[in-house]
């Protein structure tokens, strides 16, 4: 065998043995997380199953909004964590984005459905006003600003590290 | 104190490992030694055995005061569950796995003579990868670890998606087939290590191999089934992450018993033999790690610490450079002296090996690409079904085609095959025109579900007729061959019918009142809450009339399981041959109706059904007498 063809045999595992070595021992504080405060942007949407009119004064209170789709396989993911919310009752909004109606209505179907509001937002309009830039990510709110927000899909270590700070400081849900 | 019993007999064994594995690899070997390995390792076994056992039974004992017991198990559950418990989560189940380990070795080691010249070093390798992954247990994921003083009543839950029969079967099946290729991954070690061309251990391995290949294959079968019915996925294969890191090892798998088969008859491709026994076992250990470092969001993967993931990658690591490098070395020793002749069966077999190397290939780039490419720029991008079917259909039609022809060719001999003889020709004929029909019949031009179809029914007819030609001329025909290929062929034609008729629908439907679809009508008859032992549901109930005016009724449920709040769907399925109904209900509507997903699966049945024959070709020729079966 020829000693290039020998030494593509042996790097192949190396090269992979590296790659996984940086990846866990990757030691990044968060970077889906943000801090920055701002009011809720005004809007004025359909919700997603009836399509009534949904506004700013719709929402009231100490909740988290999360940003979905029916496409997003990473949502799919953080399912699970979100019906865990629902049932220690943290109320949740939805924004439903970029997504068919037909669709998401169907994907709840079949998964469950945590949200206590749906915001139907087919243009992407109130998560451009949000800053949003994918699918899942999650808002923290109280009394109508938001004061933490997470891109990329959550779980109970991000809730513990970067919201639970925050809602004990604010003294949120109670 | 009784699970320290159990965890002193684990250390002990360790130790004993480690000095069966020390005698083998850096003692010369006498037959002294190879019996002194022999015993050690079996008295090391003995002890890790009796470790375990003394687990099962405190786990049965509800001895709640270990903390994995405790939190994993409930005294409300019945025994059956409070065994499986033990693999619901990451400590017991890497116990299990490692007993698995052990328990082949043991095996190897009672049924192969002492005087095998390649034996002790084999029992000498799994030791050491038994030291290995025990001190990876006893070091970073200590199952016997206790509360104390004050043990907790009741326990806590096993996942309820959990508490079921097909669960409790899979996780121990599949283990049994990754850790089963211990046994061939160690013998070719042994032999490169021993250096001696002329030993002839391909044939020694053969019936471990399609062992282990059998419980992969039952092991993933019962996975994709279980996912179907109880996780409510409603199909047979989402190219999940965990998913793909078992079909990687069984597709190497598959290579390697082929390419088993021909360097036993004729020491070709003994290259590709020995790569391939590294690769499945280096493949069935990057499972484990991907499962267990938490580096994959998955349903299947345990919880994230980074130790472990760093323990393991080292480990195995070390196991797959070495073994490469071994390979490397040893090279110009399993160097074949001579080429393959060119349609030849070798021929054929070395050409499937390349089209399986590239569907790994493809498979391990699914899988790690996104992990890679977030770590550099940062950015998540998904990898799912498109990129899979993509790759997946075209090299599995050729594979199927080269199948095909390699039934006319001969071993090391390039006779040239007649495309116009008859079996290749009616079955080439036979396959068009039932294409043909097909595409008519259910009105599509879908070139891939066409072709796979082709394929598959190719398969199907050439085998056919050599099982008539055995029949009536008495043609030799290697029956485990016949099955399995059957059965790859009829898995490629269920899949095909299966991807071209099924349909679904998410209907909303009121108490009372019905929803039509697909000819049959869905009446929604009665909801109702119920409880059971530790949950409580909504039970919807339907009748449902089909286009033939058959009624039958559904009863999908929603449970909340009391202990951990969590919520699952009970999908209800009616099933026929053709083709399953299959019901599962979400949630209720502001106007009161409730949405009612329904799918109509075709033959998908007859995926499952095609594992299992391919299985059961595998399990006829481990009990087959004959000694020269492919």
């Amino acid at each position: 065998m020829k000693i290039l063809l020998k030494i593509t045999v042996l790097l192949i595992p190396i090269i992979f043995i590296f790659m996984f070595f940086f990846l866990l021992t990757e030691k990044k504080p968060y970077p889906g997380a943000d801090y920055k405060e701002f009011p809720i942007p005004n809007f004025n949407l359909e919700s997603l199953y009836e399509s009534e009119p949904l506004t700013n004064v719709d929402l009231r209170g100490d909740y988290i909004i999360n940003i979905w789709a029916s496409w997003c396989i990473t949502c799919r993911i953080e399912h699970p964590y979100l019906m865990n919310l629902k049932n220690k009752r943290i109320p949740i909004i939805g924004i439903n984005y970029k997504d068919e109606r037909y669709d998401a209505i169907e994907w709840l179907g079949r998964y469950g459905d945590p949200y206590d509001k749906i915001i139907y937002d087919f243009k992407g309009l109130l998560a451009l006003d949000l800053g949003v830039t994918g699918a899942p990510e999650t808002f923290l709110v109280h009394d109508g600003v938001i004061v933490a927000h997470y891109q990329g899909e959550i779980n109970n270590s991000i809730w513990s590290d970067v919201f639970d700070p925050i809602i004990k400081e604010k003294e949120m849900f109670k | 104190m009784i699970v320290e019993i159990s965890h002193f007999l684990s250390l002990l064994a360790t130790g004993l490992f480690f000095l069966a594995g020390y005698f083998s690899l850096f003692v010369s070997s006498t037959s002294y030694t190879s019996n002194l390995i022999s015993r050690t390792y079996s008295q090391a076994f003995l002890l890790l055995a009796s470790s375990f056992l003394i687990y099962v039974w405190l786990a049965v004992t509800d001895n709640f005061s270990v903390e994995y017991i405790a939190n994993h198990s409930n005294s409300a559950l019945p025994i059956f569950y409070k065994v499986s418990s033990i693999w619901s989560a990451h400590e017991g189940s890497m116990f299990l796995w490692i007993v698995f380990l052990s328990i082949w070795g043991f095996i190897f080691n009672i049924a192969v003579n002492n005087n095998d010249i390649l034996k002790p070093k084999t029992i000498g390798i799994v030791s050491f990868i038994l030291v290995g992954f025990l001190l990876f247990l006893l070091l970073t994921s200590n199952p016997f670890a206790t509360i104390l003083p004050i043990a907790p009543i009741n326990g806590a839950d096993i996942n309820p998606v959990l508490q079921d029969p097909a669960l409790a079967i899979h996780p121990p099946t599949l283990y049994l087939g990754y850790v089963g290729f211990v046994i061939p991954f160690a013998s070719s070690l042994a032999f490169l290590i021993n250096g001696d061309s002329n030993i002839k251990w391909e044939k020694s391995i053969k019936k471990w191999s399609v062992m282990a290949w059998v419980f992969l294959t039952i092991g993933i079968s019962l996975g994709s089934w279980w996912a179907y019915y109880e996780l409510g996925w409603g199909g047979y294969w989402f190219w999940d992450p965990v998913e793909n890191v078992a079909l990687m090892p069984w597709l190497a798998a598959t290579a390697f018993i082929h390419s088993l088969s021909v360097s036993i008859k004729s020491s070709h491709l003994r290259i590709w033999t020995i790569l391939l026994s590294i690769l499945v076992f280096s493949l069935s250990l990057f499972g484990a790690f991907i499962v267990r470092s938490g580096i994959i969001d998955s349903v299947h993967s345990f919880a994230n610490d980074p130790q472990r993931g760093l323990y393991l990658l080292a480990f195995i690591g070390i196991i797959i450079v070495t073994s490469v490098l071994l390979f490397i070395s040893r090279f110009s020793m399993i160097k074949p002296s001579s080429n393959i002749k060119t349609l030849s069966k070798e021929s054929f077999i070395s050409i499937n090996n390349i089209l399986f190397g590239t569907l790994i290939f493809a498979i391990m780039l699914g899988v790690t690409y996104p992990l890679f490419y977030e770590y550099l720029f940062d950015q998540k991008i998904s990898v799912g079904a498109p990129f899979y079917n993509a790759i997946f259909i075209p090299i599995v039609i050729l594979a199927s085609l080269f199948l095909f022809l390699s039934v006319d060719s001969k071993w090391s001999r390039g006779i040239t095959i007649d495309l116009f003889k008859k079996p290749i020709a009616f079955s080439a004929i036979f396959s068009i025109i039932f294409v043909i029909t097909i595409s008519f019949l259910f009105n599509t031009t879908d070139i891939f579900i066409l072709l796979s179809i082709f394929a598959g029914s190719l398969i199907i007819s050439r085998y056919f007729i050599e099982i008539f030609r055995y029949l009536f001329n008495k043609k030799y025909l290697n029956p485990y061959s016949a099955i399995a290929h059957l059965a790859l062929g009829l898995l490629l034609v269920s899949i095909s019918f299966n991807s071209l008729l099924s349909t679904e629908r998410a209907l909303n439907i009121k108490l009372n009142e019905y929803e039509e679809y697909e000819d049959m009508k869905v009446y929604f008859k009665d909801i109702k809450l119920i409880e059971g032992s530790n949950y409580d549901a909504v039970k919807a109930s339907f009748n449902i009339e089909d286009e033939k005016g058959n009624n039958f009724n559904l009863n999908p449920e929603k449970r909340r399981y009391f202990t951990r709040g969590q919520i699952t769907t009970e999908t209800a399925i009616h099933i026929t041959p053709i083709k399953d109904i299959y019901l599962t209900i979400g949630d209720q509507l502001d106007d009161g109706s409730w949405i009612v997903n329904i799918q109509i699966n075709f033959l998908i049945r007859w995926i499952w059904f095609s594992a299992a024959l391919m299985s059961f070709a595998g399990i006829m020729l481990i009990f087959s007498k004959k000694k020269s079966n492919i």
